[in-house]
């Protein structure tokens, strides 16, 4: 049967039969593109929106503080710049402005990883600074009167509630991310949606390569949203607790042994 | 008597209000201070102050004779001396009850993790809640948190605890715990400061109470003649209204 005869469904399986190396190839580069992506786009996040929270320490002299006001101005800055600009121009931009002022030659890998960690670490320094100004301030009052230091605080207490509290947000960037590394097609990074334009290219089937790629699309973004949102349930923990006791015969039924010469009660 | 605390002509302005004026007393070991007035009084800035929550615009507050308040003293290890109990608790809402106790010794005091383990499990049981080890402050009842947060504070072997209102978040069947647990610390000879409405723990647990007013003390005494015969127009107008 020539392509011709075929009809929609039969079209669309040969494109799986014919391309699912590519296909496949694609959708991981995809993969590991969103994935690294957001977890350096976080880590960048965490650093910029930590320290835009930053008070100056009362005690600090005027060099300090004003170190900290000229780097929260760079870091507003790269943060509007870079919410401010599509993507795709940003990636033209790093891409070919290295190669043409500095003569350096970023890889298709080094060049999609250094553009959407840099994009979605702007999106992240507001959501992260969002999440700090979530928590109650009761919870680092609490921290400092028992002596910690500001950075124990945060590291201990504000950031791990900041971080449950803005779970959904990273998803989100996930997702976003799996679908927006298309437009590093520019640069030529062979991802999902440069697979697509090379078979329907090769193949002229637009209509039957888009639903194939769509599906594929669909399915990593669903199955990520479902992950992540098992992840946050687990952030939780159970919505019961055991009971400690020193009566060893409850162990069994689930309670917890705590030791009585440390202080328990019989 | 080993003097502890001595606040001196402390003032606090926010803004052009002023809400403290002039505050002086001392704090010895083994006291058991109720600070009692209305609400607006300045009696919660003065503990805030006390413990460096809020910078105070004047004065000095002495801790064993050093001035906390000169720039040069590490303010975070004052404050483990000068332990606070919140009208809020303040429990860490990321950390079980025994992680609540234990992460100040170990990230703050440097102890080990069985010490500090031990000693959170010894304080737990003294507030009664060494059973809830297991359990996060949003699985807890008001008064059970009041009583973790106790033990937190204690757990830090403080000099001086303030108490900033703990029982006023509290449904009232749940206020006599969390007062039972501080009539046992005052019985253990602990140096508490507390602001207070429970006009009963001031004049039974207390053996001092202030009467403040308008961001000064008005009135500052054993309970039986703060209570019984009091010198000012604004502490017999005050507890008139809890007499009446």
């Amino acid at each position: 049967m020539s392509i011709g005869e075929m009809n929609f469904f039969q079209r669309m399986v040969y494109i799986i039969q014919e391309y699912s190396g590519s296909l496949l190839k694609g959708a991981a580069t995809t993969m590991a593109i969103a994935i690294v992506c957001t977890f350096f786009g976080c880590v960048i996040g965490f650093a910029v929106g930590l320290l835009q929270t930053t008070e100056p320490h009362k005690g600090s002299g005027p060099l300090k503080r004003g170190l900290l006001k000229a780097v929260k101005v760079v870091l507003t800055a790269y943060v509007e710049v870079f919410r401010g600009t599509p993507m795709m121009l940003q990636a033209a931009f790093i891409f070919y402005g290295m190669s043409q002022l500095f003569g350096i030659n970023l890889g298709m890998w080094s060049a999609a990883f250094i553009i959407v960690s840099v994009n979605t670490g702007a999106y992240m320094a507001e959501t992260v600074r969002g999440g700090i100004l979530s928590v109650d301030p009761g919870q680092s009052e609490g921290a400092r009167a028992i002596g910690m230091t500001h950075f124990q605080t945060m590291v201990n207490i504000i950031l791990p509630q900041a971080l449950r509290n803005i779970m959904p947000q990273i998803g989100n960037n996930l997702i976003i991310n799996i679908k927006d590394t298309c437009v590093l097609s520019i640069i030529g990074t062979v991802e999902l949606f440069f697979t697509f334009r090379s078979i329907s290219g090769a193949l002229y089937m637009y209509f039957e390569a888009a639903t194939v790629t769509m599906a594929i699309y669909f399915i990593l973004t669903f199955v990520c949203s479902r992950i992540l949102r098992a992840v946050e349930n687990r952030m939780d923990g159970p919505a019961d607790f055991n009971l400690a006791t020193t009566d060893t015969l409850a162990f069994t039924s689930g309670m917890t042994r705590y030791d009585a010469q440390k202080g328990g009660t019989h | 008597m080993d003097e502890i605390l001595k606040i001196e002509h402390l003032v606090k302005t926010f803004g052009t209000n002023e809400v403290l004026r002039d505050i002086d007393f001392s704090v010895s070991k083994g006291d058991v201070i109720s600070i009692i007035g209305s609400s607006g009084s300045g009696k919660s800035t003065l503990l805030r102050c006390i413990n460096l929550l809020e910078d105070a615009t004047g004065g000095h507050i002495l801790f064993h004779g050093e001035d906390i308040l000169g720039g040069d003293v590490n303010e975070d290890s004052y404050r483990t001396k000068v332990g606070m109990v919140f009208q809020s608790f303040n429990l860490f809402a990321n950390l079980n009850v025994l992680d609540n106790c234990m992460i100040g010794q170990v990230k703050v005091l440097k102890r080990d993790k069985e010490e500090a383990r031990a000693t959170a499990l010894e304080y737990l049981a003294k507030v009664g809640m060494a059973q809830y080890i297991e359990a996060k402050p949003r699985q807890l009842s008001g008064g059970q948190k009041q009583r973790v947060a106790i033990a937190r504070a204690l757990v830090m072997n403080p000099e001086v605890l303030l108490f900033d209102e703990p029982t006023s978040a509290l449904d009232p069947e749940m206020v006599g715990e969390v007062l039972d647990v501080m009539k046992d610390l005052a019985a253990s000879g602990m140096t508490m400061l507390v602001v207070t409405h429970e006009m009963a723990f001031a004049r039974d647990v207390s053996n001092r109470v202030i009467f403040m007013s308008d961001g000064r003390i008005e009135e500052d005494g054993d309970p039986a003649t703060v209570f019984s015969s009091p010198k000012s127009e604004r502490t017999r107008d005050f507890l008139s209204r809890f007499n009446s």
